[in-house]
């Protein structure tokens, strides 16, 4: 019989199995789901994120632990839609258009997940459009946009413009990211929040909401 | 060509072809001809003699690959292997490849003699080789290499497409290459003293982008997904076409397969055959774009895996290109990573061989995790003062390694085999060329027994230079397109997860 608090190191160590097994004794138990997720899982992928931004971990680590992570949140997550607990944050996120690189932009999207928000994946080559429509649609808070090509970065400025055109600019923050993007181009084309890597991409989502 | 050194530096001439190469005192001749499209069909590791010189004049001692290889008279007559080479004064050399075009294999292959004079040229991102052929013997009569001037206005590709999709850039691009092409061509007119009216005929190969900007197409399409275009054919144009003013040749840049698996690879097939294989075999371009091409006679595949220029020395700490002061070899002796340095003076930086090199020996020896992480979370490895490896470099490393095998992989899969189905992988590029092969199977990065890996030297030139002695290009190259399916990997599911499994080391050599 697994102890609750080895939830942590089965997510920090990408073990999918025990994590969810742990997760689903503890929930049959009678454990809150909410402390569940607030004292174990959130920290461990907090951690997750700290080894990966010190270089400790690369991208192989990080995915097994993000997968590990959602294999727990997938028990948890019906219940916390049941007591209305609210998430973080609600993020719309995608690869902007004529770029189908997504590694990156899932590495964010699991991080983000693991750190207590919600996320409406849109997937690659998506569109001004579709950004503003589901922004509109889904009330999100935070949008991230994610470039990974020369040519194709450029299309955040035009993204930006189209939420602002549509009105949906004081609704939402932008993030911006992917390996060609700086802070310095994030400024420029007036984005809110930057990151170069998964994890501060958390802690910059945090910082703006001025959540956690 | 010449060194960013302020030494004095080492003068080379080539006879008969009046070519002057200068090099650092101490340098691998290897890297001088390798720029002039000398071919090094055994990766230069001494084996096969393909690469043979002559010494007209100079002293150029014989190494110990030179006595097991030639024979007292041979070596008294000046006969050496160029790769074993390091030059210490001034040299004439002869280069045997050139005498009859030869095939990287060794033999010699059937032309068909032509009539006049014929141009090959290989036009890269970053290097422009030229030849000029005599299409009645085979031999080739003259080379130039310049840098592609293009590169001022965007180092990688996708800078380059950026710059060309407004209509002023393309112009200015076109315009730029054009030049300098005709610029190369006239010289080796000169240095050969042959009449202009004499050049008949001129292929050129390159990747999409560059076959787009030199023939005048636009770029705009290779600049984002589905990056697909109408003109990947072979391309005809006249000297007046391109403001070539007096020659009169037809110029006939060479078909590619898709937006980012050019020319160069078609040529790479007609240089190493992999078309007429009755076994799987593969061609990997260990460049940035990381383009290959596996199948055989029945079939073939091919795709860009986008390594990133990390083989190249980019994007790591103290990454350098293969030049004097770069550690170029790392060996483990006595328990400990001994670095050579190229030139042999204060070390300046690292190349891509000796990144291959120092991760292999590393992991062999504990330094390095199958993780990718340094021993006890160390943050560099020093190497030999002041040059050091970084954890972020041995990062990028995995991220280029990953997709070369991950491409690899995927492609044995879309021909109904595995790795060990592969009967052969011919390495292309300049970085193919100066890998350790045994490094590199240590790392992961070619997932394939040492034996069946050999090094095809500038396929790419080569297979130009076979598509001037055909009547045809067209009917050349028919064959190889038909054969061919251009795999998209990112739309390929099974990507990510190969790709990230591929990032990590393997546990133990083998
Ligand atoms: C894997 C890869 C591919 C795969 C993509 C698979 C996939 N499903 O994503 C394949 C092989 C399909 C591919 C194709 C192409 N690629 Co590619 N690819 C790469 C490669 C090797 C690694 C990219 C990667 O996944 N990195 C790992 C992830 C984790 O890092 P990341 O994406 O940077 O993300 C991190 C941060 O940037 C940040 N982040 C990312 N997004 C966001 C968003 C926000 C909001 C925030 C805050 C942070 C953030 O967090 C992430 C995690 O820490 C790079 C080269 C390299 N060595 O880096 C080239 C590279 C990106 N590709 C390149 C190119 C040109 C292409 C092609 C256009 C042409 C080609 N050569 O084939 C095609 C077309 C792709 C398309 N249709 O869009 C070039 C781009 C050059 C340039 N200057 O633009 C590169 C640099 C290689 C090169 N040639 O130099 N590629
Ligand atoms: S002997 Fe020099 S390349 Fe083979």
């Amino acid at each position: 019989m697994s102890n609750i608090t080895e939830l942590y190191d089965a997510i920090l160590t990408g073990n999918h199995k025990k994590a969810v097994e742990i997760t689903d004794t503890a929930l049959k138990g009678g454990q809150d789901p909410k402390e569940l997720v607030d004292k174990y899982m959130i920290p461990a992928m907090d951690e997750v994120g700290r080894r990966f931004e010190a270089n400790e971990y690369f991208v192989p680590e990080l995915l097994i632990a993000a997968r590990a992570m959602k294999g727990a949140l997938n028990l948890v997550r019906p219940l916390l839609l049941a007591q209305k607990v609210a998430p973080a944050g609600r993020v719309v996120i995608g690869t902007v258009k004529g770029d189908l690189h997504d590694i990156g932009k899932n590495l964010v999207a699991a991080m983000l997940e693991g750190g207590g928000f919600e996320i409406i994946d849109l997937g690659v080559d998506v569109s001004a459009e579709k950004f503003v429509a589901a922004i509109k649609e889904k009330g999100a808070n935070v949008v991230c946009l994610s470039a990974l090509l020369t040519t194709t970065m450029p299309g955040m400025k035009d993204i930006i413009k189209a939420i602002e055109t549509a009105g949906a600019r004081k609704q939402v923050k932008v993030m911006v990211g992917g390996a060609p993007v700086t802070k310095q181009y994030a400024d420029q084309i007036g984005a809110d929040g930057f990151s170069d890597n998964a994890s501060g991409a958390v802690t910059e989502a945090r910082r703006l909401l001025g959540v956690g | 060509m010449s060194t960013e050194s302020n030494e004095r530096p080492i003068t080379i001439r080539l006879d008969p072809l009046d070519k002057v190469v200068h090099v650092r005192a101490g340098a691998p001749l290897q890297d001088a001809l390798f720029a002039l499209g000398v071919e090094f069909p055994c990766g230069g590791r001494g084996t096969c003699k393909g690469c043979r010189i002559k010494v007209l004049k100079g002293d150029l001692p014989p190494t110990d690959h030179d006595v097991q290889k030639f024979t007292e008279a041979d070596i008294a007559a000046g006969w050496r292997l160029a790769c074993q080479a390091h030059v210490k004064e001034d040299l004439v050399l002869h280069v045997s490849q050139w005498d009859s075009p030869i095939l990287s294999d060794n033999t010699a292959f059937a032309f068909d003699p032509q009539d006049g004079l014929g141009v090959a040229v290989d036009l890269g991102t970053t290097t422009l080789v030229a030849q000029l052929l005599d299409l009645t013997t085979g031999q080739v009569l003259a080379v130039r290499t310049a840098l592609n001037p293009q590169a001022r206005h965007g180092g990688d590709i996708m800078s380059r497409v950026e710059f060309g999709v407004s209509a002023e850039g393309q112009a200015k691009l076109k315009d730029l290459i054009r030049r300098e092409i005709g610029r190369m061509i006239r010289e080796l007119v000169t240095a050969s003293h042959v009449a202009p009216a004499a050049l008949h005929r001129c292929v050129i190969v390159g990747n999409t982008v560059m076959h787009h900007l030199f023939c005048g197409h636009s770029v705009e399409p290779l600049s984002h997904y589905p990056f697909e275009t109408n003109h990947l054919g072979l391309q005809v144009l006249t000297a007046k076409d391109v403001g070539w003013d007096e020659f009169t040749l037809r110029i006939e840049f060479l078909p590619c397969f898709g937006g980012f698996v050019g020319s160069d690879i078609v040529a790479g097939v007609l240089a190493t055959r992999i078309h007429e294989s009755e076994q799987i075999e593969v061609l990997v371009d260990l460049g940035t774009n990381g383009e290959m091409i596996m199948g055989n006679r029945h079939g073939l595949f091919c795709a860009a895996t986008a390594a990133g220029p990390a083989f190249e020395g980019a994007r790591i700490y103290m990454g350098m290109r293969a030049a004097t002061g770069a550690i170029s070899r790392v060996h483990v002796r006595d328990g400990r990573l001994v670095c050579d340095v190229i030139g042999e003076g204060t070390p300046r930086g690292i190349c891509g061989s000796g990144l291959v090199d120092a991760v292999a020996g590393a992991l062999d020896l504990g330094l390095v995790l199958p993780n990718g992480r340094l021993l006890d979370g160390a943050k560099k490895m020093h190497l030999l003062d002041p040059v050091v490896l970084s954890q972020t470099d041995i990062r990028q490393l995995q991220l280029a390694k990953g997709a070369i095998s991950a491409g690899v992989q995927l492609l044995a899969q879309r021909c109904g085999t595995t790795t060990d189905g592969v009967a052969r992988l011919h390495l292309a590029g300049a970085f193919g060329n100066y890998i350790n092969v045994s490094s590199a199977r240590r790392i992961g990065l070619l997932p394939m027994a040492e034996e069946k890996i050999v090094a095809s030297g500038n396929a790419a030139l080569h297979g130009a230079k076979l598509a001037l002695f055909s009547r045809d290009t067209e009917r050349l190259c028919a064959p190889i397109l038909k054969l061919t399916e251009h795999m998209t990997l990112s739309s390929d599911p099974k990507f990510q997860d190969v790709y990230v499994d591929e990032m990590s080391f393997p546990a133990s050599g083998v």
